[in-house]
């Protein structure tokens, strides 16, 4: 019966689609269930300025959306509106065409995206944006501000010092980190967050120009830390769920939690309460450039075979400009990927003021092109590392061993 | 000599009921209970008024559609099996005629398939045959899958049932449609309970196809409702246990009362 | 008036036996067979590209780093089956011996054996996650309160305990469907045989092993046959329990997450590789129904000449 409804709107909309006025249903599908009031606020934003374009929100669970929208789209059966991945998480989609290409007479507003946030919605094969990038992440440390006021610490300006919180926290009898590593993905956020400063940009930058490798001593240095402050991680904490970890921090139990920044929104959700400070880790020495790692981790893209491409490109369009790009920034707690948005949130505030000193999130925008992907080795090879069952050194052999599989600049050696 | 070793015999048994039921209790009484209460002292008994965690999992979640999606696609996966597999069991059974052994054996191989590997080209199928994120998609998999132990034991019970009734309503006339439904059928009524709870149980608990082929929030069933909501409750253990309490209970009380029916269901396509 | 007779008999037979062919063609012999020639393609994405012949077999058996993890998950599965077949089989046989004696609170031990076959796998899994959660999970804090905290352990999350605790965690959801299957096996042993074995020996261990073993043998040959299906198709608790990664680091990867995870992609990880994964998909096929079919026609040989 709901089919039959649905195939007749949908005929419906199309012949309405074709007259003169302007009515469209558009359907959105996005992984984020918990901003579906917002996002409705958006769509009914939206509406008022192209009147007769309703958009009709759809969430699916984050870990299989991607199962679901590319096994959708191959079925035809596809959003017209849609938000996607970034990097090779785009390239699965854009390269079996399902996506509508994006130029700048289609949206013109994308010429003033930073280049990066370009790069993540852009197939590398035949240079074309696919998405409207949407939001940024930021790796960075999330810390329990009363936690740390009780205990007379603050951000930490080297590592030395780092440690020395860490250690002062634990005396207190609470718990420095929430982290725990059984969820794979999460020992790779760690590594972002924590040791990034310690990599430091010269590291990203000769090894995007090929001149070096994984097996690079700022590299495996830098693991040597994540392995010396992982000794202030909860205890088990290698069996330890990602939703456990989360669980850990908002309940208070623990003052800091190594991750992105999409984990703001959750905390404050699960906990009112909990007044929030972010800061980069430190470098080993006071004078080191403080860095965060950044990625792009979503956009807004619109179905190659939509019935509605007019009113789909509008909202692109929309979702481009800055006007959106603030109410996305102030109602959702995120870093929008428009240019020139500026923050009420003075958490978010400092967020983007960390985000001017950032190398990339290196594992997953360069390295997750080709299998294994970056991720799945730095993954398996911090979840050893951090067991025990490896050293710094070994990892960093492993990821560039791994990844001169299909990796070119590391085929060479 | 004899004591000692019954002894023993029974010391296994009440250890092992104490290691199958123990985690069945704990998660029970864990539902009433809050957080401290679960970290402190996972094994006392709760204040079983305290019934708050319940209510949220009832009121604050889709529950109760998961558990509607669930009771809809179980209970037509099941009316369905059944009407085929009788249909398919008593033309093998009651008539001889060419190619019948060669359509059990078919029967039989559909066994031995695993169809879960099989799910990339099934998504396309039911892409073409516009059947993804419908209820139709689930069922008709559960049919499919349902159908070759159900043709299996209905098969070998309907065989074993006598001539005579049937015999003698031939010779009054009847027609071979009449003989069937008004005659044989009530007669393979047990075989039949014991056919539907063979595929109850797999079909009710099924999560991995639910996982592919059901998209929109309204049509989850609820071993893949429980892992969405398993998320979004993540720091409330209280409320965890009692989504997985409220989730088993139908199947356990189910089984408590007909215990008998379901240990020869579950078992009928090994025990021969 | 013969021969139309028979035609509306057959045309009876054909409506009756018709239907249910065409569902199990159509969503299950169909599928799989498709699923075979899926195999021989490229694929981008779920587009369907070139043929090409044998390479994504050659790529899932031999090529890094698909042919490692193959061989990971792969052995995996061996672990997992032969530790089941001890765990589930081997304690389902034990119980069955003892329920079988028919001992006071018999009728309430059966019951209780079989209460955890008929939960959900998903309940099961996210059920001893809990229980075995390092800070807070029932096991660990009994272990601590008994001052045996030193036993306590993070049981997911190391590689020398995780795929253990999860075979546990299986043979807790599944050892009473042995129990009961054997259970059926030796309660149709005839009252005659026993009793003219009593009369020769008092040691159960003879009767046991002389009696009892091989007149049960057809059962065990249905539960073997069972459990090696199920432990080459090992996929929700695994994935419920460990994560669709085999977290840590591959120690709870086996086959089917494995072909999960390469043909639909990890959102945290990698893209989806629907050629090598359909490729795996026949592979694990294959496997399977050889080794069942050669498993079921040794055991009954066994069967036969006992």
């Amino acid at each position: 019966m709901k089919n039959i409804l649905l195939g007749a709107t949908l005929t419906l909309a199309t012949l309405l689609g074709q007259s003169a006025s302007f009515a469209a249903d558009l359907t959105f599908w996005t992984w984020r269930q918990e901003d579906k009031a917002e996002y409705e606020k958006f769509f009914k934003d939206f509406a008022k300025t192209n009147p007769g374009i309703s958009i009709k929100f759809e969430a699916f669970e984050a870990t299989s959306y991607n199962t679901v929208l590319s096994t959708a789209l191959a079925g035809g059966k596809g959003p017209d509106l849609m938000m996607t991945r970034t990097y090779g998480g785009i390239e699965s989609l854009a390269g079996a065409g399902y996506l509508m290409p994006l130029d700048k007479t289609k949206v013109p507003a994308v010429a003033g995206f930073s280049p990066a946030a370009l790069a993540s919605e852009t197939m590398r094969s035949d240079k074309v944006l696919y998405a409207v990038p949407a939001a940024s992440q930021t790796m960075l440390v999330v810390y329990n501000k009363e936690i740390f006021d009780k205990n007379g610490i603050t951000e930490p300006k080297d590592w030395a010092e780092f440690i020395a919180a860490c250690e002062k926290l634990k005396a207190a009898g609470l718990m420095p980190f929430a982290n725990g590593t059984s969820t794979a993905w999460q020992n790779e956020t760690i590594v972002s967050a924590l040791t990034s400063s310690i990599m430091g940009k010269g590291f990203y930058e000769d090894l995007m120009a090929g001149k070096t490798d994984f097996n690079d001593p700022r590299f495996v240095t830098a693991l040597g830390k994540l392995k010396e402050i992982s000794a202030y991680f909860p205890d088990g904490f290698i069996g330890l769920d990602y939703a456990s970890a989360q669980q850990l921090f908002t309940s208070g139990m623990a003052a800091m939690f190594a991750g992105g920044s999409f984990e703001i929104a959750n905390f404050a959700k699960q906990n009112k309460d909990l007044k929030l400070g972010v800061f980069a880790a430190p470098g080993l020495k006071a004078e080191d450039e403080k860095l965060v790692g950044l990625f792009y981790d979503s956009g807004f893209a619109a179905n190659a075979k939509t019935a509605q491409p007019e009113a789909a490109v509008k909202f692109l369009n929309y979702a481009a400009s800055k006007e959106f790009g603030q109410v996305f920034a102030n109602n959702l707690n995120n870093i929008s990927a428009v240019p020139g948005v500026t923050f009420d949130s003075p958490l978010l505030a400092k967020v983007a003021d960390l985000n001017k000193h950032s190398i990339a999130y290196m594992t997953l925008v360069n390295f997750r092109y080709g299998e294994p992907t970056g991720s799945n080795l730095i993954q398996a090879g911090v979840q050893k590392l951090l067991n025990g069952q490896a050293t710094p050194a070994e990892v960093g052999k492993s990821m560039t061993d791994g990844l001169s599989a299909w990796y070119a600049p590391f085929k060479k050696k | 000599m004899a004591f000692g070793r019954d002894g023993l015999i029974q010391i296994i048994l009440i250890g092992n009921s104490i290691v199958m039921l123990a985690p069945i209790i704990i998660m029970v009484i864990s539902a009433f209970k809050t957080n401290a209460q679960i970290f402190q002292s996972p094994f006392s008994l709760p204040d079983f008024t305290k019934v708050g965690n319940l209510v949220r999992v009832w009121t604050e979640t889709d529950f109760i559609r998961y558990l509607m999606n669930s009771f809809i696609v179980t209970g037509s996966s099941i009316a369905l099996i059944l009407v085929l597999g009788t249909m398919a069991a008593y033309a093998l059974a009651r008539y001889e005629f060419r190619g019948a052994n060669l359509i059990l054996l078919f029967f039989l191989a559909g066994l031995t398939l695993p169809l879960k590997l099989a799910v990339i080209p099934l998504f396309i199928q039911m892409r073409d045959l516009g059947l993804l994120d419908t209820r139709f998609a689930l069922i008709f998999i559960y049919v499919a899958t349902g159908l070759p132990t159900t043709v299996f034991i209905l098969t070998g019970f309907i065989r074993s049932l006598p001539n005579e009734l049937e015999d003698a309503a031939r010779m009054d006339g009847a027609s071979e449609a009449r003989i069937m439904w008004a005659i044989m059928l009530p007669l393979v009524r047990p075989a039949m309970v014991i056919a539907a709870i063979q595929n109850v149980v797999p079909i009710w608990n099924d999560f991995f196809f639910p996982l592919i082929f059901i998209q929109s929030n309204d049509l989850k069933t609820l071993p893949q409702g429980l892992t969405t909501f398993m998320g979004e409750f993540g720091t409330d253990w209280g409320v965890l246990f009692s989504g997985l309490t409220l989730s088993a209970l139908p199947v356990i009380i189910l089984y408590i009362a007909l215990s008998r029916q379901f240990v020869n269901g579950m078992t009928a396509g090994a025990i021969k | 008036m013969l021969s139309s007779k028979l035609t509306g008999r057959n045309l009876w037979i054909a409506a009756l036996v018709v239907p249910p062919i065409a569902f199990m063609s159509l969503f299950l012999v169909y599928p799989i067979l498709s699923a075979f020639a899926y195999a021989f393609y490229e694929w981008k994405g779920l587009a369907r590209g070139e043929f090409i012949w044998f390479e994504n077999f050659h790529r899932v058996l031999f090529e890094f780093p698909f042919s490692e993890r193959t061989i990971n998950a792969f052995s995996h599965n061996i672990f997992v089956f032969f530790a089941l077949m001890v765990l589930q089989n081997g304690v389902g046989f034990l119980l069955a011996y003892c329920l079988w004696r028919e001992l006071w609170g018999a009728r309430f031990h059966r019951v209780a054996v079989f209460l955890p076959v008929v939960l959900s796998t998903v309940i099961v899994g996210l059920l001893w996650k809990l229980f075995l959660h390092p800070l807070f999970g029932a096991v660990n804090v009994s272990l601590r309160g008994m001052g045996l905290g030193f036993l306590a352990q993070p049981w997911l999350g190391q590689d020398s305990t995780a795929l253990m605790a999860i075979i546990v965690a299986n043979a807790w959801h599944m050892v009473g469907f042995p129990t009961l299957v054997f259970l059926a096996g030796m309660q149709r042993i005839p009252s005659e045989i026993l009793d003219a074995v009593r009369m020769e020996t008092e040691s159960e261990w003879v009767k046991m092993s002389k009696i009892v073993w091989p007149l049960v043998a057809p059962s065990a040959t249905v539960v073997f046959t069972l459990l090696f299906v199920g432990a080459f198709n090992w996929f929700e608790l695994p994935y419920v329990m460990g994560g669709i990664d085999g977290s840590p680091h591959g120690a709870t990867d086996v086959l089917g997450l494995y072909f999960y995870r390469t043909a639909f992609g990890s959102m945290s990880a990698s893209a989806e590789n629907f050629g090598p994964g359909s490729a795996l998909a026949v592979l694990i096929f294959l496997f399977i129904a050889v080794v069942s079919s050669v498993i079921t026609i040794r055991l009954r040989k066994r069967e036969i000449q006992l």
